[in-house]
């Protein structure tokens, strides 16, 4: 539905967005996760025809957006970074200029207002100038007005940036809502939010798509290692010893204890090699009380993490 | 277009700007009649129209400077841009908009008209002709007011610019009758366009090359027309001023002639500098 091929925005010497591609299949939701300045929003620009690429092209549905701009923009709806209100303007009034830009047909118009103020959660202040509502409600007539043409396609940039916890979740939910019957695309910089409503997670860091897969399982080629902590009733030296002869420990390194009395030890394994069975039966055999004992799974934020500090070593 | 004019005129009044452009040019104008024709009684009205016509300085640039340096400085652009919609229907949108109020505006002054009218000798079509002129020469300022503001970052800077503008193009009348009309200074003064262009492909291309082909080119086409004919530099700087010349033009209105090369001007004029601005806003975009 999506196909976004070699695409690049230079602003002067800056490059915002390095050569990316990427495609997204109708129904998909998709998160945009990187820090501050990544080029997410910059893409997003791109894609929704606000800004034009210096190489590259979009494709939506098989009509690249600079063909038919029109066509392809019916079809989109979008929420910048900063919801594109006005403050003079009353939320009804609003809703209406933005139904009369999108072309919504006029006795479509009110069916149209009446179910976006319901799903966003807006219909109290349908009244009130937009101006004079707290970040939250702007957001989310931001939210309202990305609606409106009833768009197959729905780009949000950080959607819930400047809510407070409660309205978050809402918007997350209301997020997975809309995308059981669209396509979604949307950034943030937050991990567990890409998580909490994305399937499918890209990764972008310094204009960059540096990874792009499942967001469960996104972390696993990154890293050839399998990782173990275990939590052990001995000194230190015991417990070396003890999983030092173990085969197949690859590395090993002590982190603090949480407990007195006990030692933290990660091991290292290769990749899907499970030494938990051995490492139990080491112990039990030492007659050394093994009280820990668990995977350790890279978090997306460690995944992040290691993945931009990466790309740092490279260009930097 | 017509839901941006709809919206953008419900917005001078939902703001104080449209209050303020119209007690401002009530206030002057009413100031003016009374002076001028009441307290004189006077029936000349096309007078008056002459003597408020500075006005425009000051009222332009108020009913133009948010148009879309705003949509710029709150990011409701992207709705715009990103909406099926062109950038010609933004722009026309807006300028209709700002004609409309100035539009409104004029036609509570025709009551001073009708005041004349009714208790003296009111010259029908010279007053008629007066206000066409006058709307034509306002919708030309509107259209660089326009101009401005898409090209400023915020309403204050795009005010004092089209202020400025404005008065350069007021000045222009005074400043065609003493620059010098002969060959030598109209070559020197093609000379420097042909640099002001040049420079502006560089800008825009940021290609050396380019530009300096323009300027070989434009160079060759001015020795070759200086050895031809050097007469046709003869008041060069003259004939390029006129273009932007745009209050002489309106005292023909004002004899209640309608001249259809002035009108054609005036309609040109304001069609050029609508279309910049969408190319400018369309450029933008590639930046």
């Amino acid at each position: 539905m999506i196909e976004v091929r070699n695409l690049t925005k230079r602003f002067g010497p800056h490059t915002a967005v390095d050569n990316i591609s990427f495609s997204v299949t109708r129904g998909e939701v998709v998160g945009f996760l990187g820090p501050n300045g990544a080029g997410k929003s910059t893409t997003m620009n791109i894609l929704t025809g606000y800004l034009s690429a210096t190489e590259g092209e979009v494709i939506i549905d098989g009509t690249d957006i600079l063909e038919a701009p029109e066509q392809v923009k019916r079809r989109m709806g979008y929420l910048p970074e900063n919801p594109p209100i006005y403050g003079e303007m009353t939320v009804r009034e609003y809703l209406n200029f933005v139904c009369r830009i999108k072309h919504v047909p006029k006795r479509e118009i009110r069916d149209r207002i009446e179910g976006g103020l319901h799903t966003v959660g807006i219909v109290e202040v349908f009244n009130r100038r937009i101006g004079n509502l707290s970040k939250g409600y702007r957001q989310r007539v931001g939210l309202a007005q990305a609606l409106m043409g009833n768009p197959e396609i729905l780009i949000l940039d950080e959607p819930t940036a400047g809510l407070d916890p409660k309205q978050i979740i809402e918007i997350r939910k209301l997020i997975r809502k809309l995308g059981q019957d669209r396509t979604v695309l949307l950034s943030s910089h937050i991990l567990h939010e890409v998580s909490a409503i994305c399937k499918r997670v890209m990764i972008i860091h310094e204009g960059r798509i540096v990874a792009d897969g499942e967001a469960a399982t996104i972390g696993d080629d990154l890293f050839d290692t399998s990782q173990l902590v275990l939590t052990a009733i001995a000194d230190r030296q015991t417990t070396e010893k003890i999983v030092g002869g173990l085969s197949d420990v690859t590395r090993l390194e002590v982190l603090t204890a949480m407990e007195e009395g006990t030692t933290e030890l990660l091991i290292e394994s290769e990749r899907n090699r499970d030494l938990r069975r051995e490492v139990f039966e080491a112990f039990s055999k030492s007659d050394v009380p093994l009280v820990g004992l668990r995977m350790r799974n890279m978090t997306l934020e460690e995944i992040f993490l290691e993945l931009t500090s990466g790309v740092q070593e490279v260009t930097g | 277009m017509t839901a941006i004019l709809a919206r953008e005129l419900r917005s001078y009044f939902q703001t104080p700007t449209g209050y303020i452009f119209m007690g401002l040019f009530l206030l002057v104008t009413g100031f003016f009649f009374t002076m001028g024709n009441l307290m004189n009684g006077s029936s000349y009205y096309t007078n008056f129209l002459g003597s408020v016509l500075f006005l425009y300085l000051f009222a332009v640039p108020l009913l133009t400077m948010r148009l879309l340096s705003e949509e710029r400085r709150q990011r409701t652009d992207q709705l715009l841009l990103t909406s099926p919609i062109t950038i010609t229907d933004i722009v026309l949108g807006k300028f209709f908009a700002a004609l409309v109020v100035f539009l409104l505006t004029l036609v509570v002054t025709v009551l001073y008209a009708l005041v004349i009218g009714i208790f003296g000798d009111l010259a029908v079509w010279e007053t008629v002709g007066g206000y066409i002129g006058f709307l034509l020469l306002g919708s030309s300022f509107i259209a660089v007011g326009v101009l401005i503001s898409a090209v400023s970052e915020n309403q204050v800077s795009a005010a004092f610019f089209t202020f400025f503008a404005l008065l350069v193009i007021w000045l222009i009348d005074a400043i065609k009758g003493v620059v010098p009309q002969d060959t030598v200074s109209g070559t020197i003064f093609a000379a420097a366009l042909l640099v002001a262009i040049g420079l502006f492909f560089y800008l825009n291309t940021k290609s050396w090359i380019a530009a300096g082909a323009v300027g070989i080119v434009g160079a060759v086409v001015i020795v070759v027309l200086h050895l031809v004919d050097p007469t046709m530099f003869e008041g060069l700087i003259v004939e390029t001023l006129d273009w932007f010349s745009l209050i002489d033009r309106f005292d023909s209105y004002t004899l209640g002639l309608l001249k259809l090369e002035e009108t054609v001007f005036y309609l040109s004029f304001t069609s050029v500098f609508l279309f910049i601005t969408v190319r400018i806003i369309e450029k933008r975009r590639w930046a």
